[in-house]
């Protein structure tokens, strides 16, 4: 999930009074990981346990699901929440990572998460696939789905009001030239997420934003930071501001522009070209599950088209359901939006992969980025 | 002489530092001087991670946060005295009350707390309808995700420990000493000026201390008020412990920025000088 998401509220969010602290100790959280050995085996229990410890994003459950499926299996899911994939990582690579049973890592992490030996390879046969979306499948960060089952996704877009910003918003030049104009200029959301800043300078170029080469990644450095006096805000999405007129003009997710639309019906969403991002969430079982059958046990649950649905409507966000936008009830309102649009075309997107050799120069952009902002 | 148990109650404390403060810090030091992988650290010792540290981008923001949390603090202050004095010298029986209206919304947590100034301080929010209806304002208030802001949301939460350190303070000066003065013929602005308020010194330097320095690795209120722009050093240290994954350098900067606190609570500790006994 991009950061734009609305549950990812204040995606670097840390009490005051743990920066500090929290600064402290993660170096004794990365010895006892480089003490602690990522490799232990995580053998499949035969004999279910009483508990499952499920660690993700805020309120990415339904409540009512998550009850059907304790009154059902007599368990009842603990759940620990992340605001990031970052935290998702740093915790797994920790010794304060253990003990989890299910994560729900994004597609931009899954490489990453699952080449520190920090994933169970999945037993695919376990699952019904054929009833998932297909082209969500097979997808180039996790091959043959060897780690991860898509649970829902989204993309990067553009939700806006046609009036201040001047017009219609179809591509990523689009957006950067309304931006530095008057109607926009100051009005502006972009997302903390650096490769949701630095990834449309690179399409613009024409560039992929997986590109192995620093120097395109760094060329994007000098547009951005002189855009940046344009953007009013990198905190989390809120539809409000879109509502009040505050923002005119705010990169977001599917799912969040549909709640500010609901708010204010005269506002736009689109998913500029020449390219943009698919997000795929997805469940995995962390290496070293406590209990792999119980872990399986709740993904087979979560998979049943009706839990997927049930899901959908909660959320906001399309399950992986194969043939999804026609089961939905047809009281939900702009369902539409769920999906994007009426024409989404995944093969014109594009998956964002963390890679650790050009990663910390998206983060380095970004930071300059917001500096510049404020200055 | 002292009996062995309180040695052992000394201990305990003692123990709960030295493994919650100085082990972490110890391994922020020896971290400081590795070389970070993409969540490892390879040990060894460079310099490297301090040349990056004290880089321009990352010395602006210390210089930049540096100046926030002494111009803030200056602030919360200039505010918190006049009131802790009121409390302290003129509250008389209520000064129980004043103390418990100052400490309640340390009933509700921090993020509460900031939260509410963004709800109040929005566009179209609680603070524009009513600025609007008395008529002060006649356009959109546009101060949220802003410096001005963050200031705001700052002050608002940190003036109740500036009060509360400096009432502590004055509320302890002995009235013979007031009296004194005013038996010598000193006027009561004379007598604030050369015995009040060279006797709450210390009390201007606990609430300094106890402001500025959580000022500096202050994280939640630049990011919900300030629109995360702006950079603070408490978010570039997060972003290289989180986001890049670059635990070397994180540690560098916390290293310089312990530093920096220690010059300034040694600063504090010499302006307080000689003023122990102050409480009698």
């Amino acid at each position: 999930m991009s950061t734009s998401a609305p549950r990812s509220v204040g995606s670097s969010l840390i009490s005051r009074r743990t920066v500090l602290g929290a600064a402290a100790l993660t170096p004794i959280a990365a010895f006892l990981a480089a003490c602690s050995s990522t490799g232990s085996s995580g053998t499949a229990s035969a004999k279910l346990t009483s508990q499952l410890n499920i660690y993700t994003w805020p309120d990415y459950f339904s409540d009512k699901d998550l009850a059907a499926y304790a009154k059902k299996y007599g368990v009842t899911p603990k759940i620990s929440t992340y605001t990031d994939n970052n935290t998702l990582f740093t915790k797994l690579n920790s010794a304060a990572g253990a003990g989890y049973d299910i994560v729900v890592p994004s597609s931009s992490w899954i490489k990453q998460i699952s080449d520190k030996g920090l994933l169970e390879e999945l037993d695919l046969d376990r699952f019904n696939l054929k009833n998932l979306d297909q082209s969500l499948l097979n997808r180039n960060y996790d091959p043959h789905n060897k780690y991860s089952i898509p649970k829902d996704w989204g993309l990067l877009g553009v939700v806006y009001d046609p009036d201040a910003v001047g017009g219609e918003i179809k591509t990523w030049q689009d957006f950067f030239d309304a931006g530095a104009k008057s109607g926009a200029s100051g009005r502006i959301r972009m997302t903390s997420a650096a490769e949701e800043t630095v990834g449309p300078a690179l399409w613009v170029q024409g560039k992929d934003w997986n590109t192995k080469k620093i120097a395109d990644i760094q060329g994007t450095e000098d547009f951005l930071t002189t855009f940046a006096k344009h953007v009013k805000t990198f905190s989390a999405f809120d539809p409000n501001a879109l509502k009040s007129g505050a923002i005119v003009m705010a990169q977001a997710n599917q799912a969040a522009a549909r709640n500010a639309i609901l708010l204010n019906p005269k506002l736009k969403w689109v998913v500029p070209g020449p390219t943009s991002e698919l997000w795929v969430d997805s469940f995995s079982i962390a290496k070293g599950a406590p209990d792999v059958e119980r872990a399986y046990e709740f993904l087979k649950y979560q998979l049943t088209p009706t839990v997927q649905v049930n899901e959908t409507v909660y959320l906001g966000y399309p399950a992986s359901l194969n043939g999804l936008r026609d089961k939905l009830p047809s009281n939900v309102k702009e369902s539409d939006l769920i999906f994007g649009g009426p024409d989404v075309d995944f093969d014109k997107l594009t998956s964002f992969i963390v890679n650790p050799d050009t990663y910390p120069t998206f983060q380095d952009i970004q930071n300059k980025v917001q500096a510049a902002a404020g200055a | 002489m002292r009996r062995t148990g309180d040695h052992v109650l000394a201990a305990i404390p003692l123990a709960w530092l030295a493994v919650l403060f100085l082990v972490p810090l110890g391994f922020t030091l020896v971290y400081s001087f590795g070389t970070s992988g993409f969540g490892t650290v390879q040990l060894g010792f460079s310099l490297d991670n301090y040349v990056q540290a004290l880089g321009p981008l990352y010395l602006e923001t210390f210089l930049r946060t540096l100046g926030f949390a002494v111009g803030s603090s200056l602030l919360c202050l200039v505010l918190a005295y006049p009131i802790a004095y009121a409390i302290a010298r003129r509250s008389g029986r209520f000064k129980v009350v004043a103390f418990a209206l100052i400490l309640l919304p340390y009933l509700a947590s921090l993020l509460i707390r900031v939260m509410s100034w963004q709800i109040l301080l929005a566009q179209g929010g609680p603070l524009e309808k009513v600025l609007r209806a008395i008529g002060v304002l006649h356009s959109p208030i546009t101060i949220l995700d802003s410096l001005p802001a963050v200031i705001i949301g700052t002050i608002a939460v940190y003036l109740p420990i500036a009060i509360i350190a400096l009432a502590v303070v004055l509320d302890r000066i002995p009235p013979e000493v007031v009296e004194a003065s005013h038996d010598l013929g000193a006027s009561p602005t004379a007598t604030f000026w050369t015995v009040i308020f060279p006797l709450s010194r210390p009390g201007i330097a606990t609430a300094a201390l106890l402001t500025a320095v959580p000022m500096l690795g202050e994280l939640v209120i630049p990011v919900l008020l300030g629109g995360n722009k702006g950079l603070f050093l408490s978010q570039a240290i997060s972003t290289q412990y989180v986001q890049s994954q670059n635990y070397a350098l994180g540690s560098a900067m916390v290293v310089l920025l312990v530093l920096a606190v220690a010059v300034i609570v040694a600063l504090l500790v010499r302006l307080t000088r000689g003023f122990e006994g102050t409480a009698g």
